[in-house]
């Protein structure tokens, strides 16, 4: 089930491709990526982990996580590095940096629009951990 | 992309799709779940707004 549940975060729709649902895997996969790349489109906000406000950026960081594979691309598209938090010292060049990238993007007037489809992406996938979990369980794999 | 009304329709597709494959098994229930869920979203969204219409900022 591991295997299953690994593959599912990592690529969405390959939880479904290995339950042999390969109709549901291509359409959960259309969906996610859709919505992944109007979200990369419209300037979503790839989200980093703040020391300032912890819980609501974790929170926005698993949003984006959530998609897998992709988010890594992304994130190494937007900040040139897998980057995934704010440093804590705003004197740290990278702090300005990735606070730059993030002010640059949501200045671009849909940014809004993307950061909610990138959010959504992630959602959805995360969602498809727990029906492929579900297959698994109803095909007698065990845990 | 900056039309609203746009963005809800794409975004209600999206996510009416989705959630009709995801809670349903078999094509004419889940063409029917997604389409309920979709009315839902765009039809709420705008009752909603033409709610809100007297009360401008």
């Amino acid at each position: 089930m591991a295997i299953e549940l690994l593959g599912a975060w990592l690529v969405p729709g390959l939880g479904h491709w290995l339950l042999g649902e390969r109709a549901r895997a291509g359409a959960f996969a259309a969906i996610v990526y859709a919505s992944f790349g109007l979200g990369l489109a419209h300037d979503g906000a790839v989200a980093l982990h703040n020391p300032q406000q912890p819980v609501l950026s974790a929170l926005q960081l698993v949003a984006n996580v959530g998609v897998g594979l992709p988010d890594l691309a992304a994130r190494w598209a937007v900040y040139g590095e897998l980057a995934y938090r704010l440093p804590r010292d705003p004197a740290r060049p990278a702090y300005r940096e990735r606070l730059q990238i993030l002010r640059q993007r949501a200045r671009s007037g849909v940014s809004s629009y993307g950061t909610a489809y990138l959010w959504t992406a992630g959602l959805m996938n995360l969602l498809l951990l727990f029906d492929v979990w579900d297959g698994r369980r109803e095909r007698g794999g065990r845990s | 992309m900056k039309s609203h009304l746009l963005h809800l329709l794409l975004y209600a597709t999206l996510v009416s799709a989705f959630f009709g494959l995801w809670l349903r098994r078999g094509p004419r229930a889940q063409l029917q779940r997604g389409a309920w869920i979709w009315v839902a979203m765009v039809g709420g969204t705008l009752a909603l707004a033409a709610a809100m219409y007297p009360f401008p900022r």
